[in-house]
């Protein structure tokens, strides 16, 4: 036993020599997983980070910002109904299979992505009537209605121009999910990086692709490497092991990662809410008192700083904190905590200490994090400060908790919001609007908000959408088809080494406007 | 071994007999034995008088601030949510043994006639029921406890259940077992010879010397239901949030542990393992007083 | 047995609440399309159907394809089946290693202060919960010592797609000589290996001690004895190599719990074995993967009992085949 011992002890020191690292390689932890390597059935942030590295698009954001600028088209106009669109190429770029880029690419592209109906398909179908090639370096985007933001589309994955000679053709339903599916086994792109190595749910590698349009970048290799838990992640990041953990790290580990001085935590807010739903159409819920009496006794700031240590911010309307038309109508109508209006709204229900309101509060164990046990433990206790209510917890596996939501067998759960895309319309419509409503399981339908929500939709004048908005906001203190919870953070920790991480409100992350210093 | 008819005062007398002479016979299993009596009886006083061991409510997110070390007045430091980890063990006892107790004895209900009927009716009943309990028992019970819990969903009873499935098998081997061997002593031949009806002889002969050795697998079978419980519970598939538990508790502090927090998962742990030791043991000790060449067969 | 359990764990699944579909889309998701996918994976047939399909295929050796990933079922199963025949080996090894000499140890004198003193140790061992010895393990010698890392089969910097291709890490790295590699291959291993071994050597003691116990008593044991032969080599030579042929006989009634413990070392450690494959795919409902999990662990239960049953016969020269 010792020998062997002392064998392991020397044979760890020669590895930690002999890992000296070139460096130009950028090691990148994560706790996200990959999906389809498609971006025709792709649909979540960790995927098209992915694809934005080692693709690109017509047109691109600015790094770190929201405004639009030139990729793989180099100039754009728009017809004077904003009903078509013609993007200008750029001339003599090539995919790292070596195919050529041309106009042709992107109508196959398009068609493609289109026919395989996809998860993120509606971003195309929705809008895209036909593509037409006008000449070799010039495309034509028709559109099914004006859409004066159109471009801003482009700058999504499902839109990135694909190599047909990688890609197989589209047929419905028919996507890639490995590299090894794809004909020459390897993804490739227009991107700054190509996957040259890829290991589901343990390793991706991606070296710089030399056939890129642009500059080259500073780290010429990154590697991914996915971790089954946050606390080895930050394990590895101390040691050194990973020179960037970005998704996501335990609250107590930002904490302390926070206090290390050989480290730089780049924190934003996130586009990433939580919230309570509320099942308004059969469930004991229907009644919109008991809503409201609930929403009363929610007590955001506790929740943050409990259950997530101060790393979440509260949240007092559905509309995220730093976007455009929020009005934080909670803080307003209930404040927290507010145990007094709560209790007159019961008592005026007929609720007693003895015969007091009861309810089944669900949550799904893994699906955001292991931190929501303690989420529902919280809850419970904040909402049992009256004695005229009674809370039993339950909770479901996530494949059961969407199976119940669907049956309208949970009453109130918790539930979290990836935003589709960027705006408060995402961030309303998806709850409160009757078709959005059934898919979160709230069940709510008016059709008072239902015409508010397609005034909004349909509008490009900013002063009405904000007077909508507003309103709405406005009316859902009253109605609280949800009660918004909290917002969460963006957070980045890397080496003091590396620098020039830039994530804007699009939230994409580019890993050639990295920069490692000594 | 004689065929003494099942009365609990009988019983008791027996236990009596053995446990004095034992005590003389074998010194160190019986100290093994008081020991494991000692732990059990502990923990179950905790069950039933949780408000003498701590003055914290289990729920209470008030009782301290967030994860403090432990201090005079809180032995066991407190946890994330400011809770007194010492009261979440208090009350946490209630959860696993129950939960184990209940499990054990809802197997041995379900294996003990299962086996006794396979062994005395004998034929294809006997052979279909006995490859299938083979399978079970020697497959990894965690992995079949886990499937069941997924199936069930959790809660009390569910993960009850799920623990319960495991150990049938155990039951079944070991009756169906004995009841071959006694099936064809003279006693029980002499039974059938003055015409007593089927049921009778199962009944007064034979189960009464089954239960001997059930009385000790019980035992350890409840230490194995604990730690299956905590093992449930530490992956996520036993009991919803709001009902104090170790194994979870144990799971919780897990995310905790770079900060160096290192008493939510010390003691939880400690507790499981203090008291499958106890049943252990106690079920070693009776087990060697009992019958000695059990344990090795 | 793997029919019976297979058989089993199929009813368990397609009794159990949610199904692929539901945990692969989201609510969101019309009724048509639900039915559509469900129609494609073949689950609105009748379970009987389901079943027979299944089997059918499984007749001709094959495991079908995943339900939630374009993947055949063995893919994932040899992706992950390796790790845990590593850990499951070392953790072997280990408590082979423990047990044993402390079983002999105990037995040589029966009721004395090293035999309570090595049974307490086998209590108490077999009584610690896998993932709470891998959790203080990992808070002592991960956390404040920093001597062991805590999790995975690499460290992130270890390319692992330049050596692997196997699967069995340790072969793989030396196969090629990367003897840098091969070092943090087994620094990881040693942390999970040796939770694994510590609280399987509990049995190992107990059945070396019953056994030598019984051989020590026999005629041949007296004879040597009078004979004058050295203790250490009556123990030794003529007691312990009589007692390996049941202990042998044991170990493979001992897999089941080797298989279990390593489920839970698999999740204490995030170790991408078949144990944490396993819950992930009860999550997602993905019923063949499970099916195949059932049926890789069945066959190496069973496997491992043949093995053992030859074994018998090797060293047993009274059993013949």
């Amino acid at each position: 036993m010792k020998r062997l011992f002392t064998l392991l002890l020397v044979l760890g020191l020669a590895l930690s020599i002999t890992s000296v690292w070139a460096q130009s390689t950028l090691v990148y932890g994560t706790t996200d997983k990959i999906s389809d390597i498609d971006p025709a059935n792709a649909y979540d942030f960790h995927t098209w980070e992915i694809f934005y590295n080692t693709m690109d698009g017509l047109v691109g954001y600015a790094p770190g910002g929201s405004a639009l600028v030139p990729a793989l088209a180099t100039s754009w106009s728009a017809n004077a109904a904003s009903d078509q669109f013609t993007f200008k190429l750029r001339k003599g770029v090539k995919f790292s299979d070596g195919t050529p880029f041309d106009a042709r690419v992107v109508k196959w592209t398009i068609d493609r992505n289109a026919a395989i109906e996809g998860d993120p398909s509606w971003l195309i179908t929705d809008f895209v009537k036909s593509v037409e090639v006008v000449d070799p370096y010039t495309v034509k985007f028709i559109l099914k209605n004006p859409v004066a933001f159109f471009p801003k589309l482009l700058a999504n994955p499902p839109y990135y121009p694909l190599s047909p000679n990688t890609f197989p053709e589209g047929s419905k339903g028919v996507y890639v999910k490995d590299p090894s599916e794809l004909k020459g086994g390897v993804l490739s792109g227009l991107g700054t990086y190509t996957m040259t190595s890829f290991k589901r749910d343990e390793e991706i590698v991606l070296d710089y692709n030399p056939n890129y349009w642009g500059k080259a970048p500073a780290y010429k290799k990154v590697i991914i490497r996915y971790f089954a838990d946050a606390t080895t992640m930050r394990l590895a990041l101390e040691k050194g092991e990973v020179d960037l953990v970005y998704k996501s790290l335990n609250p107590s580990d930002i904490n302390d990662l926070s206090k290390n001085s050989k480290l730089t935590v780049f924190k934003n807010q996130g586009p990433f809410i939580r919230y309570l739903a509320f099942e308004t159409s059969e469930s004991v819920f229907k009644d919109k008192k008991l809503r409201q009496a609930i929403t009363s006794l929610l007590n955001r700031p506790e929740i943050t700083q409990k259950v997530y240590l101060g790393q979440a911010i509260p949240l007092y309307s559905m509309v995220p904190n730093g976007m455009q038309y929020q009005k934080t109508t909670f803080k307003t109508a209930f404040g927290d905590g507010n145990v007094a209006k709560a209790e007159t709204i019961l008592k005026g229900l007929g609720y007693t200490k003895d015969k007091p309101f009861t309810f089944d509060l669900w949550y799904s164990p893994s699906h955001y994090g292991d931190t929501e046990a303690n989420l529902a433990e919280v809850v419970k206790a904040q909402i049992e400060k009256t004695p005229l209510v009674k809370v039993t917890i339950k909770s479901a596996e996530w494949a059961t908790y969407k199976q119940q939501w669907h049956d309208k067998q949970m009453a109130v759960f918790f539930l979290g919001w990836y935003p589709d895309y960027v705006d408060a319309d995402n961030y309303t419509a998806a709850f409160a609007g009757t078709s959005g409503s059934i898919g979160n399981g709230i069940y709510f339908s008016n059709p008072d908000w239902d015409a508010m929500f397609t005034k909004e939709q349909t509008s490009t004048k900013e002063t009405e959408r904000k007077a909508v908005f507003e309103k709405v906001q406005d009316l859902w203190v009253d109605e609280v088809p949800t009660a918004p919870l909290f917002q969460g953070y963006l957070i980045l920790v890397s080496k003091k080494s590396v620098t020039g991480v830039k994530i804007g409100p699009p939230m994409i992350f580019l890993y050639n406007q990295l920069k490692p210093v000594k | 071994m004689v065929a003494a008819r099942f009365s609990p005062a009988g019983w008791i007398a027996a236990l009596f007999r053995w446990t004095s002479s034992a005590r003389r016979k074998y010194g160190g299993e019986w100290w093994l034995m008081v020991a494991g009596v000692v732990v059990i009886a502990f923990i179950l006083t905790m069950t039933v008088f949780p408000h003498l061991f701590t003055r914290f409510d289990p729920n209470d997110q008030n009782a301290g601030s967030q994860m403090t070390a432990p201090s005079s007045s809180h032995i066991m430091g407190t946890d994330n949510l400011s809770r007194d980890v010492w009261a979440r063990i208090v009350y946490g006892a209630q959860t696993i043994l129950g939960v184990a107790i209940a499990a054990a004895l809802l197997s041995a209900i379900i294996g003990i006639p299962l086996g006794l009927l396979s062994g005395f009716a004998g034929g294809v009943f006997d052979r279909i029921l006995s490859l299938i309990m083979d399978s079970v028992y020697s497959f990894p019970g965690l992995i079949l406890a886990i499937a069941f819990a997924a199936m069930l969903g959790p809660g009390v009873i569910n993960i009850t259940l799920a623990v319960a499935v495991v150990y049938i098998p155990t039951y079944f081997r070991l009756v169906r077992g004995q009841t071959l061997s006694i099936k064809e002593e003279v006693y029980v031949e002499a039974a059938r010879a003055i015409g007593a009806r089927r049921g009778t002889i199962l009944g007064r002969y034979i189960f009464p010397n089954v239960i001997a050795t059930v009385v000790v697998v019980l035992s350890l079978n409840i230490a194995d239901a604990i730690m299956t419980e905590a093992a449930l519970s530490y992956i996520g598939l036993g009991l919803p949030a709001g009902i104090p538990d170790w194994g979870m508790d144990l799971s919780m502090g897990k995310k905790f542990l770079p900060s160096g927090i290192w008493w939510m998962i010390t003691f939880p742990g400690l507790m499981i393992m203090l008291l499958a030791l106890g049943f252990t043991m106690l079920g070693e000790g009776l087990a060697e007083i009992l019958n000695p060449r059990l344990l090795e067969k | 047995m793997v029919f019976v359990m297979l058989t089993l764990v199929f009813v368990v699944l397609r009794v159990m609440p949610g199904d692929p579909v539901s945990a692969m889309l989201g609510g969101h998701a019309p009724e048509k399309v639900i039915q559509q996918k469900k129609a494609d994976l073949g689950l609105n047939k009748p379970i009987g159907m389901q079943y027979l399909d299944y089997m059918g295929k499984l007749a001709h050796l094959d495991l079908g394809e995943s339900m939630i990933f374009k993947q055949k079922v063995s893919q994932p199963i040899l992706e992950k089946l390796p790790a845990t025949l590593e850990l499951t080996f070392f953790g072997l090894l280990l408590s082979l290693g423990i047990g044993i000499p402390l079983g002999v140890f105990a037995a040589r004198r029966r009721r004395s202060g090293r035999d309570y003193g090595a049974r307490l140790y086998a209590n108490v061992v077999y009584c610690i919960p896998v993932f709470w010895m891998g959790l203080l393990l990992q808070l002592v010698f991960g956390i404040f010592l920093g001597w062991f890392p805590i999790a995975g089969r690499t460290s992130p910097r270890v390319e692992v797609s330049a050596f692997s291709k196997t699967g069995f890490y340790i072969v793989d790295t030396l196969r090629i000589g990367n003897f840098a590699a091969f070092g943090d291959v087994m620094w990881h291993l040693v942390l999970p290996s040796v939770t694994l071994g510590i609280v399987l050597s509990g049995i190992f003691v107990r059945l070396t001690r019953a056994n030598m116990l019984d051989v020590l008593k026999s005629d041949y044991i007296l004879a040597a004895r009078a004979r004058g032969v050295p203790e250490r080599r009556v123990v030794y030579n003529h007691g312990l190599r009589n007692a390996l042929i049941p202990i042998v006989t044991m170990l493979g009634l001992q897999f089941a719990l080797l298989l279990a413990g390593a489920i839970l070392t698999e999740s204490t450690f995030s170790w991408p074995g078949m144990g944490r494959l396993l819950l992930e795919r009860i999550y997602l409902r993905d019923y063949p993967v499970i099916q195949g999990v059932i049926v890789v662990y069945t066959l190496f239960v069973s496997v491992i009992s043949l093995v053992v049953d030859l074994l018998y016969a090797a060293i047993d020269p009274r059993v013949k085949y």
